[in-house]
């Protein structure tokens, strides 16, 4: 059984900032010695063009249940603590954070390919979508999930390194 | 039939827009959706569908009695 407070949603997809040092501050285990945290943040350039900011979309009720079942997933393949991931959606200036991940397990391996699993599934399945506007004015859809032209379908996905 | 489209998806269609013929599966939106926009046809094979009772769905699920369906593109999350 985890500890996280009942005010804090494991899953999330809002239009707000994320505050991952007071998340983080917010989900210590007693039964936990390891806890990772992923933060995804917005880079200043994307295959060579400068960046200004980041758009998200997402259908939130779906990216929140899809979310949450990824969460589940990974606590009972890990024997996780505590599982949280929050998606940022609208403008998300550089450097901001855009999505966060953060596992917490007895020991550092569990911890680590959990928050791994969550993000990779995360940025492959959830129906989340980012729009890189830049400098220039321009703007872009951009770095899709193309697994499927690999796998045939697209609902199957490819995760590097994965068991 | 409502039609609710998100991200690349809208450089082709508008958000929401409606379909009127009858369509029995995501096969026969697909095609539909083509007479639309004829430039949609490789954008539309990478994505997935859903209907908000059910979730996210495949060509087999039967269509009639939903009235909006929800075309997602591929991922680009995180």
């Amino acid at each position: 059984m985890d500890m996280i407070p009942s005010s804090l949603s494991p899953q999330a997809v809002e239009d707000k900032p994320l505050d991952i040092v007071g998340l983080l501050s917010r989900v210590h285990h007693p039964g936990a010695g390891a806890v990772v945290l992923f933060s995804g943040e917005v880079r200043d350039s994307n295959r060579g063009r400068p960046v200004a900011f980041l758009e998200y979309e997402a259908h939130i009720p779906l990216a929140t249940a899809m979310i949450a079942e990824i969460l589940a997933t990974a606590k009972a393949k890990w024997a996780l603590q505590v599982a949280v991931a929050q998606h940022r959606v609208g403008k998300v200036p550089v450097g901001d954070t855009a999505v966060v991940v953060i596992t917490a397990s007895a020991h550092r391996s569990e911890a680590y390919a959990a928050n791994k699993y969550i993000i990779d599934r995360i940025k492959h399945e959830a129906p989340i979508w980012k729009c890189e506007h830049y400098t220039d004015g321009t703007k872009e859809w951009g770095n899709n999930c193309n697994c499927h032209t690999v796998t045939g379908d697209v609902s199957k996905h490819i995760y590097e390194g994965s068991e | 039939m409502k039609i609710h489209v998100y991200a690349g998806l809208k450089d082709y269609f508008q958000p929401e827009f409606e379909v009127r013929e009858l369509v029995r599966n995501t096969d026969e939106l697909k095609a539909v959706l083509l007479t639309l926009n004829d430039k949609a046809g490789e954008i539309l094979s990478s994505c997935r569908f859903a209907v908000d009772e059910e979730g996210f769905i495949d060509s087999e699920f039967k269509l009639n009695g939903y009235d909006t369906i929800v075309i997602i593109p591929p991922s680009s999350g995180g």
